[in-house]
């Protein structure tokens, strides 16, 4: 091994990787345009309407409910109807977009119930998340053993974000993964294919080496979509970035390390270049949706909420929220990162048992 | 001085053998030729002695070193061109030679990317990129890449297959620089017999996993112990017949087509060649 001999070839892989510009599109160009198409569609905070509260209760909690949800933004809370009924057609038509009415419970605790309409189920979900996320934050308030409100157990993250601030860490992690993933799996099996790399076995230099190689020129390129996504969302779309934001760059290398050598795995065990596409995509389309990119997994169903536990996109967009957006250092998002490299170590295994050179 | 020495070698695929036991010698300095048709295992031979493929049995020595169980022992000694590598793409040919003087650790990758870009006659390519490139032109890419770590023995794969006659023809000029001028030992594998001809000190004709003759192109054609070749049809039916004098030969055959009775067409004359010395040795005809 020598150090130049690796330089040099690292070299090489990056301009290979950089002359190709579709390489540059979907890995820089096409998350700044998904963003800002995002963020003209939902306005630059979370915008989840126009909600009516009855407040058939009247105890000092559904009081603080109603405020609550008054002061939160992205929604506009009307309190001028009385009747659930005639309040629940308006949001079968349309008119308003969900209904929140407040009821006593017989052991004397209030009861949240919400009605949406599925219309439009981001809205609905959004809503969902709010509601959820002001009953809880009054639960926790209010002392004694029964809870002031009972609705909903999650909290959710995104009701004091806005939409584009959210959407912004989740692009960059999407953005990160896809050119990861595609960075090695489908390279490899084109190399493989074209006899590149039976090509390399005849020289001196170690296959390992060429592959460090790509990696460092992948890693070059997660940092530059971090430098250039969070440069653009500040200055273009106007994100405020916290001051712990630095803290994304160890989070972005782990998280595009994690991908790489997913990548590498399906590289190891796919023959055709087409196959390796089509597999990159049953894995990455999924966890796009599942992760939190565009839309906080808290306001998800329990179901997809315990799925998205187990993919490594959510571990890392959490972390990148965290750290860019949400002003949570290093330390805090250490088991995300723990976690990441938890499922590197397990995809690196597999694919070093299952790597062929032909 | 030996430079490559091949004993028994022997790889089979399961009931298939590939290669049956061969043993050969090159010397260092020479243009030695594996001739055969598609399938005769010359591919797997060459690959056997650059160390790609593992052998069953037998020995290889390059330069006197055992090539097998370490090949790395001889990497730096050896240039292949393999029969279908497409280079990275996205790199000039200046850069993927620089890049792979640097797997050999050399520091001189500049001077030697454009000295072989010479030999190989790309200078005008230098800065174009592999994909862009003409077969013919990635060629001999794929040659100055077996070049520029200034190997002492340099293998070519089926160097000009797919190749129209006239880069054919150009690439033959470049093979033969490289042996005449550069010094180097040259191992080809051909399905052209012109090409073993023309190209080839000593040429080993292989038919189905076996060296089934290895002498000089002359040496070859003489073992007929023939100096023409006539051939003609006869009743829609291609007859060839070897014999030592062109002109009693050819009035014999005619004799002997009039006292018979019959008519013969096309009738030609010439010297023979490798294709005569295939049909003489297998009863086939070598089909390129």
């Amino acid at each position: 091994m020598t150090l130049s001999r690796i330089g040099a070839t690292t070299l090489a892989q990056m301009k290979m990787m950089f002359r190709r510009r579709i390489v540059l599109f979907w890995s820089l160009v096409f998350p700044i345009i998904l963003m800002a198409l995002l963020g003209l569609l939902f306005g630059r905070s979370i915008d989840a309407g126009t909600i009516t509260v009855i407040d058939a209760s009247h105890t000092p909690a559904s009081a603080a409910m109603v405020h609550a949800l008054s002061t939160t933004k992205g929604v506009t809370v009307k309190t001028d109807q009385t009747d659930v009924a005639h309040a629940r057609k308006q949001v079968q038509d349309g008119d308003r977009d969900a209904l929140v009415v407040l009821t006593k419970t017989p052991s004397g605790a209030t009861a949240a119930h919400l009605y949406y309409s599925n219309a439009s189920a981001t809205q609905a979900g959004i809503i969902r998340g709010i509601v959820s996320g002001a009953s809880s934050r009054i639960s926790v308030a209010a002392t004694g053993a029964n809870p002031a409100i009972v609705f909903s157990q999650q909290s959710v993250d995104s009701a004091s974000l806005n939409y584009i601030d959210f959407l912004l860490p989740g692009i960059l992690a999407l953005a990160i993964m896809i050119s990861a993933v595609i960075g090695l799996s489908t390279v490899l099996v084109t190399w493989r294919k074209q006899g590149v790399l039976r090509r390399l076995k005849l020289t001196p230099m170690p296959l390992w080496e060429f592959l460090v190689a790509r990696v460092a020129a992948s890693l070059t390129l997660a940092l530059l979509q971090v430098a250039v996504l969070i440069t653009f969302g500040a200055l273009v779309f106007g994100v405020s970035i916290s001051p712990t934001a630095w803290a994304a760059i160890p989070v972005a290398l782990v998280g595009a390390l994690c991908f790489l050598v997913m990548g590498f795995t399906v590289g190891s065990l796919v023959a055709e270049p087409e196959t390796a596409d089509a597999v990159t995509n049953v894995i990455t389309n999924p966890m796009m949706f599942l992760s939190g990119t565009f839309y906080p997994v808290a306001a998800m169903p329990a179901f997809v909420q315990t799925i998205a536990k187990v993919l490594p996109l959510y571990y890392m967009t959490n972390a990148l929220r965290d750290t860019i957006v949400r002003d949570r250092g290093l330390m805090y998002v250490m088991p995300d990162i723990g976690v990441l490299l938890l499922v590197t170590a397990v995809l690196a295994i597999v694919s070093l048992r299952t790597f062929r050179w032909e | 001085m030996v430079a490559i020495q091949v004993d028994t070698l022997t790889k089979r695929y399961g009931e298939h053998v590939a290669v049956g036991g061969i043993s050969f010698q090159v010397e260092q300095g020479e243009a030695f030729g594996i001739l055969g048709p598609n399938g005769a295992g010359k591919t797997t031979t060459l690959e056997m002695i650059e160390g790609l493929r593992k052998p069953d049995s037998g020995q290889v020595h390059v330069l006197g070193r055992p090539v097998w169980p370490d090949p790395r022992s001889v990497q730096s000694l050896i240039g292949v061109q393999l029969q279908s590598t497409t280079l990275f793409d996205r790199l000039t040919s200046r850069e993927l030679l620089e890049l792979f003087a640097r797997f050999y650790n050399r520091s001189d990758g500049a001077e030697r990317a454009q000295l072989v870009l010479e030999q190989v006659g790309l200078v005008g390519k230098a800065d174009a990129y592999a994909d862009d490139m003409s077969g013919g032109q990635q060629q001999r890419l794929a040659i100055a890449l077996a070049l520029v770590h200034d190997p002492d023995v340099v293998f070519l794969d089926e160097p000009t297959t797919g190749l129209d006659p006239q880069a054919r023809r150009n690439l033959w000029d470049v093979i033969r620089a490289i042996h005449a001028d550069g010094g180097k030992t040259v191992v080809l594998t051909t399905h052209y017999l012109e090409e073993a001809e023309t190209l080839c000190d000593r040429v080993a004709i292989m038919d189905e996993s076996r060296v089934i003759a290895l002498d000089t192109p002359a040496g070859l054609i003489a073992s007929l112990g023939a100096e023409v070749r006539i051939s003609y049809t006869e009743g829609g039916e291609e007859r060839v017949a070897y014999a030592h004098d062109a002109q009693t030969a050819v009035l014999e055959t005619l004799e002997a087509a009039r006292q018979r009775g019959v008519q013969i067409e096309g009738l030609s004359v010439r010297g023979p060649s490798l294709e005569d010395v295939f049909l003489n040795l297998t009863g086939r005809e070598f089909r390129e």
